[in-house]
């Protein structure tokens, strides 16, 4: 296993944070090269490199990009999402913390390529460090006249995790109430105030430049030929060393936590995996062998999605963990659609339920059943973020559950702990995020 | 359209051929499948897909989707719950997940009965709960304005009513707070819903969370009746369903048509008919007694006594109209007073011109234009330009009706040259300079709109049938008379007339004066005999609406007293002229003179309009308007004003404030902030108002509402 930095080559060894020490490694040469080219190059430069974006889904980003409306008469639109709110992903703040100025490179070769003049960086609210940096970079950018005719915009969301959906981020960037909107129309075609729009990761965008300065070709060869390129994984929970580490994709899982994180601690035993933050289907020890991309993660029935990966030991009761996380879905629905909003509050309400031992047979089944009403049914995937992975706790720790039925309450008897994998629902701000002084 | 141009949906195993793009509930209507839903609605704009009731199988497509948002491409195949299980499964757990936490409380919800809720729980819903737990609550009702109360427990945030705030009405008061199974409707920062069309969220909410704070507990939908007609307070006529429940009207229902209003009601026509009940109305005539004030008179009495009166004027007679008479009235009071006493002076209450017959389009072209110059706002009109700014059209400021006229003619004027070169161009025009059309109709034609089908011209009279009334009464006769001076008896025609300070003034030069009208605080002190009045919601027959469309009035409720067309005809009668009591057959003697014959049963429930008829246009006003310094006033006629409006309370709040507007560059230059208390002078008369700055005005304009404006007019100076 091998740590490969791309987006965070040298980040470690020098403060990238200041344009001089960037442009030292060679910063912003990818930029000068890709202007030099012609857009349609570029973005055939991405095509060949078969970069899936890093946000969760993995759609390739150069069929993406060449979707976008052609000669509409409006302006094209990019759209970095940089709302990073999901439990356990931890990935571009990381990216935008040590190595800024990437991303803004990545921002102006994109923009380049799509014939973009207008930069919407979305970067969640809580995270006033990073938007610190980020507003000291784009400054440093700006005066050594880096920019071009692009104009990049920092802005700061107000707390939501349904802001990082793509189409709720557009709304809410136009202003509005941050829901989804339905599709089509794909933002391709009518995003960001009725016009073309990209919308890409943190860290896609921030892979572009090396893709320009290496090309496509070489990018595709590096790591599994179906989705190449290197991933910063989030590795956290139950560990000795959680942290960032940018690795190939096909890493090994087992490498991840044992050798790079060091393995579980305290002598405790490894109970469960969750791969790509919360959303997706927990996986077990047994699964320990599944290689680090997304072809093989879906392969093992679950998701790469932002490859924040939760180490979980054998202090946690599954129940319980299961309700954290539903209850964490149920603060952050919209509200918009029927299944969701209503399904998660009843899906909290039964977990409780189950949790404290109250529950009856039936309600388990009930629980299920609602699980299955809300999937598959909703306007966005949060709904399915919610109930697909309740199902799969439900699934690999039946007996748990059953437990608790049979138990009339939770076996771990109050020992359980959730510690450092999921937070509690009141620890996530509903508060508006604090102010930045002017 | 050719079928080559259709595309091939199948629904249900059943094909249809629509137009591509076509929504595919409407695809799957075409086919004869209903497919439920809740949050569509199409006047709303692009649907939003909120609450999955219409979820939907597609061949190709994976997951279920919601069909409400999807549109008819060539070869779908369409399954919905009638032929699918997953689609079927998909529809009740929407239904399941809608109602967990919804508080069933049918018998004493105002929708029961007509609740599409109710109706789709009914056909599709599981037929028991499994969800045991607490539901929420939340406090209920809640008053969001003196019309309007929210029940947010029945609430299914299906967004509609906020969709309608947001992108129909565009005010912007109604929001969604807070998120997931938290979200309420709620107006903004608490403040009351004050809008001019607020009451179009009741009837489109699909639950009853938003309910008529007049209509609450006032009847079920299996004891009322609803009848089609139009609405008679402004010009625009509404089609409305009037809902009466033993002979009382307790609300109105707005009837859609495309053409006219799209389904939208402003909350005057809505709210207003609680004037039929008002505590002043007249139910018996009234004859003035010296000192005693009035006495209560039998109708063969006042008969009598209105004969006697029209006798002793020996002609000698002026008769005021108001303009919400209905055709047939106009013309039996015409014949009345025309033909059978020859007194042919008509006091109209403005100004009309056949002129723009040229130019007729429906309201809905407005819509659909490019280009529109508006001088005016109207309050249905409004919404109309509104929805032609969001598709793109280029809306512009017009200044008044005399000034913009010679202005847009000019062929220097840029906009006017655009003007002459859309395909699609409507010009939007009011205020009482305007000879009622005429000079617009001189200016579209100079634009060569006579050529184009699809731009057009609209006035915008003051009065809901003035146009009617004003070809009803011309018709009446075809003789003529001299003014009489001086007046031996003024007869005034209704509320509005009554109100009138000009028929005021004209009384006082009267020796005697009948007054038929509604209410007493309008006929009472200076009226001889009054003859009690009725409402456009207590009459048959027929209005002309500002496009000149025919619009049938059909009687909602009995009045209190006999209509105008009853005792017209039997006075008519006195007098040797035959004149109908039913509206139908006036209206054939009418329409044989100024409607082609036109039979009653054709003007129809959804009335068409009729075709641009040739007109000699007149001339553009040649003689500059009077300039001199200052600022032009322009008086208008607000919305929320008039004797109906006067009655209502849930309406009071919507009335205008005593305020002044100005153009930001004229407010600029004398140095007048928002809000700030200034005089307004005109010829030595002043008036002190509240200023208010609005970007829709042009600068050398001011306007003030009619009932604020006192004496003034013409050229006025402003200063702090
Ligand atoms: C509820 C929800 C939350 C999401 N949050 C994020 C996020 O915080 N960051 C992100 O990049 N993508 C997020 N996504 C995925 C985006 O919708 C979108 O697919 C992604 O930004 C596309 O970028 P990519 O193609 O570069 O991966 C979220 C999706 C959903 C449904
Ligand atoms: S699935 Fe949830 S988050 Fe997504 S639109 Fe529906 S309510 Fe909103
Ligand atoms: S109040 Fe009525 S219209 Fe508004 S969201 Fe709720 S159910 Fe829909
Ligand atoms: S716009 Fe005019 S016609 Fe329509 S409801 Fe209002 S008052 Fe009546
Ligand atoms: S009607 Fe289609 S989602 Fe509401």
């Amino acid at each position: 296993m091998a740590i490969r930095e791309l987006t965070l080559a040298h980040a470690g060894e020098r403060d990238l944070s200041k344009l001089a020490e960037y442009q030292a490694i060679g910063g912003y040469k990818a930029l000068a090269k890709a202007r030099k080219m012609k857009p349609e190059a570029v973005v055939e430069q991405l095509l060949a490199s078969n970069l899936r974006g890093r946000g969760g889904a993995g759609f390739p980003m150069g069929r993406k990009a060449s979707f976008l409306a052609k000669g509409t008469g409006k302006p094209t639109y990019l759209c970095v999402n940089a709302d990073e709110s999901e439990p356990g992903t931890f990935k571009d703040r990381e990216i935008m913390l040590l190595n800024p100025h990437r991303l803004i490179e990545g921002c102006l070769v994109t923009a380049h390529a799509i014939e973009s003049q207008n930069v919407f960086i979305y970067l969640r609210g809580e995270y006033l460090d990073v938007f610190e940096v980020m507003r000291r970079a784009l400054e440093d950018a700006r005066k050594a006249g880096l920019m071009g005719d692009v104009t990049i915009v920092l802005h700061r969301g107000a707390g939501a995790y349904i802001c990082g959906e793509e189409s709720a981020l557009l709304e809410s960037l136009e202003g509005k109430r941050g829901q989804p909107r339905p599709r089509p129309p794909f933002p391709a075609v009518s995003g960001l105030y009725g016009s073309p729009t990209l919308i890409n990761n943190v860290q896609t965008i921030a892979t572009v430049p090396v893709i320009v300065e290496k090309g496509g070709e070489w990018y595709a060869k590096i790591g599994p030929e179906p989705s190449p390129g290197t991933v910063v994984f989030s590795l956290s929970g139950n560990v000795e060393r959680p942290g960032n580490y940018e690795l190939l994709l096909g890493s090994g899982l087992r490498e991840l936590i044992y050798d790079l994180g060091g393995g579980i601690p305290d002598g405790r035993e490894l109970k469960a995996i969750i791969p790509g933050g919360s959303s997706t289907t927990v996986m077990t020890p047994d699964q320990l062998d599944t290689d680090l991309d997304f072809n093989s993660v879906a392969e093992a029935g679950s998701q790469l999605g932002a490859a924040a990966v939760i180490v979980i030991d054998d202090r946690a009761c599954m129940v319980q963990l299961a309700l954290r996380s539903t209850q964490f879905y149920m603060h952050e629905s919209c509200g918009k659609c029927t299944p969701c909003r209503e399904g998660t509050r009843w899906m909290v309400q039964l977990l409780q339920k189950l949790e404290d031992g109250r529950a009856e047979q039936s309600e388990l089944d009930l629980l299920l059943s609602v699980c299955d009403r809300v999937l598959g049914k909703c306007l966005c995937a949060l709904g399915d973020f919610a109930a697909g992975p309740v199902v799969e706790y439900v699934r690999n720790f039946r007996d748990e559950f059953q437990r608790h039925i049979d138990e009339g309450g939770c076996p771990f008897g109050g020992e359980s702990s959730l510690e450092g994998t999921f937070a509690p629902v009141d620890q996530h701000t509903h508060a508006p995020v604090a102010e930045v002084p002017a | 359209m050719s079928a080559t141009e259709l595309v091939t949906v199948t629904v249900d195993g059943r094909e249809v051929h629509v137009p591509p793009g076509t929504g595919l509930v409407e695809t799957a209507l075409a086919a004869g499948v209903e497919i439920p839903v809740f949050c569509y609605e199409p006047r709303l704009g692009a649907a939003v897909g909120a609450c999955r009731m219409c979820l939907c199988e597609i061949e190709g497509m994976p997951k279920l989707q919601a069909a409400c948002t999807l549109t008819a491409t060539n070869g779908m195949i369409v399954r919905t719950a009638q032929t699918s299980e997953r689609a079927a499964e998909g529809q009740e757990a929407t239904l399941e997940f809608i109602l967990v936490n919804h508080p069933l409380d049918c018998p004493v919800c105002d929708k029961g009965g007509e609740c599409p809720l109710q109706d789709l729980t009914f056909r599709w819903g599981p037929g028991n709960t499994r969800m045991t737990f607490p539901k929420r609550t939340f406090e209920k009702p809640i008053p969001i304005s003196p019309a309007i109360a929210l029940d947010r427990e029945r609430c299914i945030l299906c967004y509609r009513c906020t969709r309608f705030s947001e992108s129909v009405a565009e005010d912007g008061q109604l929001v969604a707070l807070n998120r997931g199974a938290e979200s309420v409707i709620a107006t903004f920062e608490d403040e009351p819903y004050l809008a001019p069309f607020s009451g179009n969220v009741i009837e489109l909410c699909p639950v009853g969370a938003l309910t008529s704070t007049q209509y609450r507990f006032e009847a079920r939908p299996w004891e009322i009746q609803n009848v089609p007609t139009v609405c008679g307070l402004c010009p625009v006529g509404c089609n409305i369903q009037a809902t009466t429940r033993e002979g009382k009207v307790k609300r109105i229902l707005s009837r859609n048509h495309p053409e006219v209003d799209e389904g939208w009601l402003c909350d005057k026509g809505r709210f207003a008919f609680t004037h039929l009940r008002a505590r002043d109305r007249i139910a018996d005539p009234l004859r003035r007694v010296r000192r005693r004030g009035f006495d209560v008179l039998s109708w063969d009495d006042a008969l009598g006594e209105a004969a006697e009166l029209l006798m002793q004027a020996q002609g000698r007679i002026v008769t005021a109209l108001s303009g919400s008479e209905t055709v047939e009235q106009a013309y039996a009071l015409g014949r009345l007073m025309r033909a059978g006493l020859g007194a042919h002076t008509g006091v109209l209450p403005e100004e009309t011109s056949p002129a723009l017959d040229a130019f007729r389009l429906p309201l809905s072209a407005i819509r659909d234009a490019e280009l529109e110059p508006v001088a005016e706002r109207a309050p249905i009109v409004e919404l109309w330009v509104k929805a032609a700014r969001r598709q793109g059209a280029q809306v512009e400021q017009a200044g008044d009706a005399l000034e913009g006229c010679r202005r847009l003619a000019d062929k220097r004027n840029a906009l006017g040259k655009s003007l002459r070169e859309s395909e699609r161009a409507i010009l939007i025009w009011s205020g009482e300079e305007g000879a009622g059309g005429a000079h617009l109709a001189a200016l579209a034609k100079e634009l060569g709109f006579a050529g184009k089908p699809a731009s057009g011209a609209f006035h915008l009279p003051c009065t809901p049938n003035g146009r009617g009334i004003a070809d009803a009464w011309a018709a009446a006769s075809d003789d003529e008379g001299p003014n009489p001076e001086p007046i031996g008896l003024l007869f005034v025609s209704g509320d509005e007339a009554a109100a009138d300070p000009n028929v005021r003034a004209l009384a006082e030069r009267a020796e005697r004066v009948i007054v038929n009208a509604m209410f007493q605080g309008l006929a009472v002190g200076w009226a001889d005999l009054v003859l009690p009045g009725t409402s456009y919601l207590e009459r048959d027959g027929t209005y002309v609406n500002l496009e000149g469309r025919l619009q049938r009035l059909r009687r909602a409720v009995i009045p209190p007293a006999p209509d105008e067309l009853a005792w017209i005809s039997k006075l008519a009668e006195r007098f040797a002229v035959e004149v109908s009591p039913h509206a139908s057959a006036v209206f054939a003697e009418v329409s044989e003179r100024i409607y082609d014959g036109l039979p009653f049963g054709e003007v129809g429930e959804e009335a068409p309009l009729r075709t641009r008829s040739e007109a000699p246009a007149p001339q553009l006003p040649s003689e500059p308007a009077a300039e001199g310094k200052g600022l032009r006033l322009v008086r208008y006629r607000p919305l929320f004003s008039g004797p109906a409006v006067e009655r209502v309370p849930e309406l009071q709040f919507q009335r205008p404030a005593p305020e002044v507007e100005l153009s930001p560059g004229d407010a600029g230059r004398r140095g007048i902030a928002p809000g700030e208390t200034v005089t307004v002078t005109h010829n030595g008369t002043s008036l002190q108002l509240r200023a208010r700055i609005t970007k829709s005005l042009r600068e050398g304009i001011v306007r003030i509402a009619a009932e604020h404006a006192g004496e003034l007019g013409g050229t006025v100076e402003v200063a702090k």
